[in-house]
């Protein structure tokens, strides 16, 4: 009994039944219709998932015989795993997605009958494999779909809703003709009846039919640019219709696709070339669009055109046994994201993407939108990130770098106008947050939570050891749910969870995994202890930095490149979410965030290719690429550049690291930028050291490259009034010579470049703390309205001392021993014109350095200043360890060269002779120790001498302003403290050589995507006779490209 | 133990020395320079008791901990690269503490000093010493170009970084000095020298009329002492260091002696017959001619020395 | 001159369908863009019907008239028929759907123009 209930024919059966009795019911009980409605739902849902549970765990897939008689003289459905997983998600949007419909249905019962029909319709699309049978099912549903369209009964929907009908009813008279064709050359209609007979469907009659059944499926798919239709409907109809529309229509519609495939055998290339079209195009235009349902609309026929793409060339290639991970993966997630945005744009109802502003005043309507956009953008642990992972991996194997082109770029425009989108929802109003009703969010935080639990289970499925790779994750959760506590207890929580977790993960490195283990982890934990100096909850900041802080740990871990690329995602992710927090961020976060996946998306082509020719995604493998080594390193490197803000992709550097709250641009510059190092490094480790194909001239660009960031970096940062800005340039800067010294590939080098990380790291760490202070205690960031604060704050003005002579490589400090390895090792590879770059950069440095302690410091102390009291000792902790670091290292280099030297060893021949505390090399030698002791020397004995003097001289303490002065009597501060444009000169000297190029460069890549949008979006005119051609022409357009033409 | 008191024990000798030299040596140049315009100038041992007088002071008056350690850093920065630069080639007394960093080590230890008396100097609150600084440290940056390439090109001519081997190179006879096997780079050293040497036209950031005296402005009794002190160690380091790397270096006190001369004289003439740039003009001007004249000369040394 | 039954009803099929998508794409009026889709929709099931039929062809009714071996070759193809009794169900409900949106825009509208209907766009 119960077994003859939960048949699958009864997902036919039930909805079609129930749907007719309801308008009768309702008659006589409204309120019995609306039960019965909703529970044939629920039946409807444990029909399909009870299947999918039995399917997975291996029952036979249900061969459904209808009048019985066996195929292919009756129609037959066939319900399998693929099927079960489809319907069921399908009915489960539809069920949530009625949630939002409630207040149409009491007004009108016939438009419940009217959603099951289409709900059944939809399952009969995924089931049947008769084709006039499909051609039924999709009827019934645009039947459907259109009574639905008409719930709404603005203008502006009717409209909409006559366009779509006109469109996809040409649609499916095509179909309908395409299959009465094929029933002419093969005499079935039945499909797998079809496919054996393939060898009659020749000729042009053939090639007609193949063409219009492709073109009727393809419509309803929406391709650009004849789906001018369907995004009218997706802008004006109830956003519950749009979301079943654009998740359950859609899915029936590519189901439909995915059977006919394989009659298409030759046309695949043309169905790859639609799908790829529809994607780049739609989500240039959605650059345009500041609707926010019609961008959902542009993105969800992105996604429709990415899955045919991904589903033709998966073919094409012969890979069908992709499909699964693939487009079950990026289905599900566009079904779970979509129909969850289309929702929650209905739940906020606000029509523009500027409107809103004040979201994050909603903690929890912020958290479902962000992890819908992520998933949507493609972030792990979303089950699209496996699925575009997977497709670039086959995309590259199958040697389709124009499509892996195509798709990543695509993919980079949509993210950018969804989180465009996203930066207006973080924008702080306080007035003008939303107010919406806690029931409407359950259906949208289901989806969300389902989101998270399929990227877990997809995870798990693909054998990864996914709680390795999860824990960011987990970690970011269950502080989110923690978050209700004190703030500082958090930072304990997250501080004392990661040392308990980093301390196993870095004593079990080696190499140069073991090196960046203390680097990233041991660092990031140094410099992350000054969080606590903030006493206040600090809403979602603990959470986001334990995602941060456990994601580096994972990309130390990782063995695959998909590991890597996951954890460095999630590193993307928690990074961009992050320095949004700070205020004046917003401006910046998107930049940021273009920049990053720009740089993810290099880094994921890099290892696509390298899977290409090798076969495997082990790290270590890719140290066996050959063929293509130039080609996966290049695109690396690049990637890792963009990361490491080298001159002219650096645009994204600034904004971020100066604008992020000022403990974590600590965090962000210091730790998280060498990221970028560790996986130059790695890249180089593997692909470099061998020197095959071109990589000794990429190498020797990126040289070049890392030099004129250091001197870029170093210009830009003498004209920043803003200590900050400063601060970010000369990361920027600094982080150029690392990249120079890696490219040199030599001992010297990569130990050069081991030598810079680390400093940078203790340097960089200690001024952004340094500065945290100053700028919480001033609470101004521009240098030229401080001024005399070493009174003050004496503490910060050492670390700020220190910082700067590690900096300069002034010897005796730390920094010294880094140029002396960078230059030595540049001499020794014979690039003379870089040694000399890197001097005149290193001496412009001097000149900010010099700048950022004198006009905070030193000069005269503003009046408001007078009583500020030093930084908190919670953030000078962490700067006193990194100062003893510092001089730890200036005394004994060895103890830091050794280490560094030690996880290079065996990969390139020994340059570096230690001879007692002296250090040589070919060219020159330094004995650290030893330069130490004779600075103490000859700084102690004149000092010594001078105390003595001082002894016999009355030395009187005087004010501010008493001062040899020989113009106007001084008076305030601010007009004797020489502070703002300081180095004008400079300016004036090198006049156009200053001109922000880069900026200027990337606004106008900007601009022309901007422009491209503007230019394909001219078609949609808004008159459904034009859309009605469009289709039309779509038909001739596909004959020919098919090559109906000869 | 021994080893060490024996190497500090020559250096004091060398250090005492090259004091005594410097300040004669100042004198000497403004002795030149007022025979140049008609006058008698100052006696000898003028700067001698200028140092004398001020360091006899009574009193004092500090701005502040930077301020009064200023100087000391100044003079640690003169006495250091002093001593990791060997004076004379071949004499165990005069080389210094050399052996404890190469070329690399002097070029950066001279900003030590830079650095320490700008801030000192930042601390007493003078506009006049923050825009002689800013105009000091910007004139260095761009003179250090065409110095850095020209040095480039020598260690690239020697294959080395070491000051002694560098001059061991230059052994034997003049047409073995960098001079005349590397005219070019010299040529672009000695113009970077020029503004290194502060005098006019690249004095701007001392300009009398306008900031007097520049960044020393708030310095005077015991901290002047030390600075003037400093001034004939720091140039006297410099000219040596630049007699090492292009002029054969010294094999006896009386060679280095004229050589120093020599080349501070370059300096001095110069500055006795040009009007003063503009900060923005003398970075223009280093940017120019002599940075392609340092350019030229690893050009050269990489076509022609080195085939 | 001697023309089969099959070839004027594929012909007159394809005219209606012709005529059917000018008078779609030509015709500015919503009611007169239905009876365009009315047309296709009826050339589309002559067009139907000819794939199955078969000249000279018998009923498809197996009986005395019929040699049960030579059926396959002689009797018209049933199926076809079949589906477009189907079709033109289907067919009817469209029109019946458009019908009513053209009802509910001219109540909103007062007009029946396609080109009135172009509030969203780009």
């Amino acid at each position: 009994m119960v077994e003859g209930l939960l048949a699958p024919i009864n997902l036919i059966i039930a909805a079609l039944g129930v749907g007719f009795l309801l308008p009768l019911i309702a008659r006589s009980s409204a309120s019995i219709a609306r039960g019965l409605f909703w529970l044939t739902q629920v039946f409807l849902l444990l029909i399909s998932s009870v299947w999918l549970l039995r399917l997975i765990d291996g029952a036979p897939a249900v061969e459904v015989i209808t009048a019985g008689i066996q195929p292919p003289f009756a129609i037959n459905l066939y319900f399998g795993l693929f099927e079960a997983f489809v319907v069921s998600a399908v009915n489960l949007s539809a069920i949530l997605g009625s949630w939002y419909l409630i207040d149409y249905f009491k007004s009108r019962a016939a438009s419940m009958s009217v959603y099951l029909i289409l709900t059944m319709g939809i399952s009969g699309m995924v089931m049947t494999r008769d084709l006039f049978n499909l051609f039924i099912f999709i009827e019934i549903t645009a039947l459907a779909t259109y009574g639905l369209l008409a719930l709404d009964k603005r203008p502006a929907s009717l409209a909409a809703g006559f366009k779509y009908i006109i469109a996809t009813s040409l649609a499916s008279t095509f179909f309908l003709l395409g299959t009465m064709l094929l029933y002419h050359l093969t005499g079935t209609l039945n499909i797998d009846d079809m496919l054996l007979h393939m060898d009659r469907i020749t000729g042009p009659v053939g090639l007609a039919a193949g063409v219009l059944l492709l073109v009727g499926v393809i419509i309803e798919l929406k391709p650009y640019p004849a789906n001018g239709w369907g995004l009218d409907v997706y802008e004006t109809v109830p956003a519950g219709v749009a979301a079943m529309i654009s998740v359950g229509v859609s899915a029936g519609a590519f189901f439909a696709l995915y059977k006919i495939v394989p009659l298409l055998g030759d046309f695949l290339p043309v169905v790859a070339a639609v799908g790829g079209a529809t994607f780049l195009a739609s989500n240039f235009i959605g650059l345009r669009q500041r609707n926010v349902r019609r961008m959902l609309g542009y993105s969800s026929v992105a996604q429709m055109g990415l899955m045919t793409l991904a589903l033709a060339v998966l073919y094409m290639l012969g890979k069908s046994e992709y499909v699964t991970l693939v487009i079950g993966g990026l289905f599900i997630n566009h079904l779970l994201a979509k129909a969850g945005l289309f929702w929650l744009a209905g739940v906020v109802d606000r029509p523009r993407t500027e409107a809103w502003v004040g979201l994050r005043h909603r903690p929890i309507l912020l958290v479902i939108l962000g992890i819908l956009l992520a998933a949507l953008a493609g972030f792990p642990p979303f089950p699209g990130f496996w699925g575009k992972w997977e497709l670039i991996m086959q995309l590259s194997a199958g040697e389709l770098p124009f499509w892996v082109f195509v798709v990543l770029l695509g993919s980079l425009l949509e993210a950018a106008y969804l989180y465009r989108w996203f930066g207006f929802a973080l924008q702080d109003d306080e007035t003008r947050a939303p107010a919406v009703e806690p029931v409407k969010l359950i259906p949208v935080g289901l989806f969300a939570l389902s989101l998270l639990a399929t990227g877990h289970l997809v995870a798990d499925w693909l054998g990864l050891e996914a709680p390795r790779v999860l824990v960011p994750i987990y970690m970011g959760i269950i502080l989110y749910a923690l978050d209700g506590m004190p703030g500082r207890l958090k930072a304990l929580l997250v501080l004392g969870a990661f040392a308990v977790y980093a301390y196993p993960v870095v004593m079990g490195l080696e190499g140069l995994h073991w090196l960046f283990g203390l680097i990233l982890l041991l660092g990031g934990g140094v410099i992350a202890f000054a969080v606590l100096h903030r006493s206040d909850a600090r809403r979602g900041f603990y959470p986001l930095l334990g995602m941060l802080l456990f994601s580096l740990a994972s990309l130390l871990e990782a063995s695959s490149t998909l590991e890597f690329f996951f954890a460095w995602e999630v590193l993307t992710l928690s990074s961009y979410l992050l320095i949004s927090m700070g205020r004046g961020a917003r401006e910046h976060i998107l930049t940021f965030l273009m920049f990053s996946l720009g740089s993810a998306f290099l880094i994921l082509a890099g290892f696509g290719f390298a899977y290409g020719e090798t076969g495997s995604i082990l790290l270590a493998d890719l140290s066996k690429v050959e063929k293509s080594a130039t080609l996966v390193f290049m695109l690396l490197t690049l990637g890792f550049l963009v990361k490491a803000g080298a001159a002219g992709l650096h645009v994204w550097l600034p904004g971020a690291y100066s604008e992020a709250e000022d403990d974590f641009s600590a965090l962000l510059s210091a730790v998280v930028g060498k990221a970028a190092i560790f996986g130059l490094l790695l890249a180089a480790m593997h692909l470099a050291v061998n020197g095959v194909g071109a990589i000794n001239q990429v190498l020797y660009v990126v040289s070049w490259l890392g030099l004129i960031s250091a001197l870029v970096g170093a210009l830009m940062a003498l004209f920043q009034e803003d200590v900050k800005k400063l601060l970010a340039y000369s990361s920027m800067g600094q982080v150029g010579y690392i990249v120079t010294a890696i490219a040199v590939s030599s001992q010297l080098g990569w130990v050069a470049a081991g030598y810079l990380t680390v400093n940078h790291l203790l340097f960089k760490g200690l001024l952004f703390l340094a500065v945290a202070g100053l700028v919480y205690q001033t609470g101004t960031r521009l240098m030229y309205q401080m001024g005399g604060l070493i009174k003050n704050l004496p503490m910060t003005y050492i670390s700020v001392l220190i910082g700067i002579i590690a900096i300069s490589g002034v010897p005796p400090l730390t920094g010294f021993g880094g140029k002396w390895l960078l230059l030595n090792a540049l001499f020794d590879k014979g690039w003379y014109w870089q040694a000399g770059l890197a001097f005149f950069a290193s001496a412009v440095a001097f000149l900010y350095l010099f700048r950022l302690i004198h006009t905070v410091f030193l000069g005269q102390r503003k009046q408001a200043h007078k009583d500020l009291r030093e930084a908190s000792w919670l953030l000078l902790f962490p700067q006193i360890l990194l100062i003893v670091a510092i001089m730890a290292f200036s005394i004994w280099p060895k103890l830091l060269i050794d280490p560094i030297a030690s996880s290079f060893a065996g990969i390139f021949p020994e340059a570096l002779i230690w001879d007692g505390t002296m250090l040589k090399t070919r060219l020159g030698y330094w004995d650290g120790f030893m330069v130490i002791n004779i600075v103490a020397g000859v700084f102690l004995v004149p000092l010594l001498i001078l105390l003595f003097l001082s002894r016999f001289m009355q030395i009187q303490k005087v004010k501010q302003f008493n001062i040899v002065f020989a113009a106007e009597r001084p008076e305030t501060p601010e007009t004797t403290h020489y502070a703002y444009n300081f180095f004008s000169f400079y300016e004036k000297a090198l006049g156009p050589l200053l001109k922000p190029r880069a900026t200027a460069f990337w606004d106008g890549v900007s601009e022309w995507s901007h422009t491209i949008g503007s230019t394909l979006r001219v078609l949609y005119t808004g008159n459904g006779q034009t859309y009605a051609l469009y289709v039309l022409f779509y038909v001739v357009m596909i004959y020919i490209a098919v090559g109906g033409m000869g | 133990m021994e080893f060490w008191a024996v190497k500090i024990g020559y250096f004091l000798i060398t250090l005492g020395m090259v004091t005594v030299y410097g300040l004669l040596l100042g004198a000497i140049i403004a002795r030149t320079m007022a025979r140049v315009q008609g006058r008698i100038g100052i006696p000898y041992w003028q700067p001698f008791l200028d140092i004398i007088k001020n360091l006899g002071k009574r009193t004092a008056v500090s701005h502040g901990v930077m301020f009064y350690m200023g100087p000391v850093f100044r003079i640690a920065g003169g006495i250091g690269t002093l001593a990791f630069v060997p004076v004379i080639y071949g004499s165990e007394m005069f080389s210094n503490f050399h052996f404890a960093g190469d070329l690399l080590l002097a070029m950066y230890f001279i900003f030590f000093g830079q650095l320490g008396m700008a801030l000192g100097a930042g601390e007493s609150g003078h506009p006049f010493s923050a825009i002689g600084v800013a105009r000091g440290l910007g004139q260095m940056t761009a003179f250090e170009l065409p110095f850095v390439l020209a040095i480039i090109a020598v260690v690239i001519q020697y294959d080395t970084l070491s000051i002694t081997e560098i001059v061991a190179a230059q052994q034997g006879g003049v047409s073995n000095w960098t001079l005349f096997t590397n005219p070019l780079a010299v040529a672009a050293a000695m113009l970077a020298f020029l503004g290194m040497s502060g005098y006019p036209p690249f004095d701007v950031f001392t300009a009398p009329n306008e900031i007097p005296i520049g960044p020393p402005t708030e310095y005077h009794s015991s901290f002047l002492a030390l600075m003037a002190t400093n001034r004939a160690i720091f140039a006297s380091a410099k000219l040596i260091l630049f007699m090492d790397l292009f002029f054969g270096g010294a094999t006896g006190l009386i060679e280095m002696i004229i050589k120093t001369w020599a080349i501070y004289m370059v300096a001095v003439v110069v500055g006795a017959s040009f009007p003063r740039f503009r900060v923005d003009q003398s970075i223009r001007f280093f940017l120019r001619v002599p940075t392609l004249i340092g350019i030229a000369s690893i050009a050269f040394v990489q076509i022609f020395l080195l085939g | 001159m001697d023309l089969p039954v099959s070839t004027i009803t594929l012909s007159t099929g394809l005219a209606l369908l012709l005529i059917g998508m000018w008078g779609m794409l030509t015709q500015k009026n919503i009611i007169r863009m239905i009876i365009g889709f009315s047309l296709i929709d009826t050339g589309v099931h002559m067009i139907m019907v000819t794939i199955g039929y078969l000249s000279g062809g018998t009923a498809p009714i197996i009986n005395d008239a019929v040699d049960r071996l030579t059926a396959l070759q002689d009797v018209v193809d049933p199926v076809p028929s079949a589906l477009v009794l189907t079709a033109i169900v289907i067919g009817l409900g469209i029109t019946a759907v458009m019908l009513a949106f053209a009802v509910q825009i001219h109540d909103k509208k007062k007009s029946l123009s396609i080109e009135n209907c172009t509030e969203s766009k780009w």
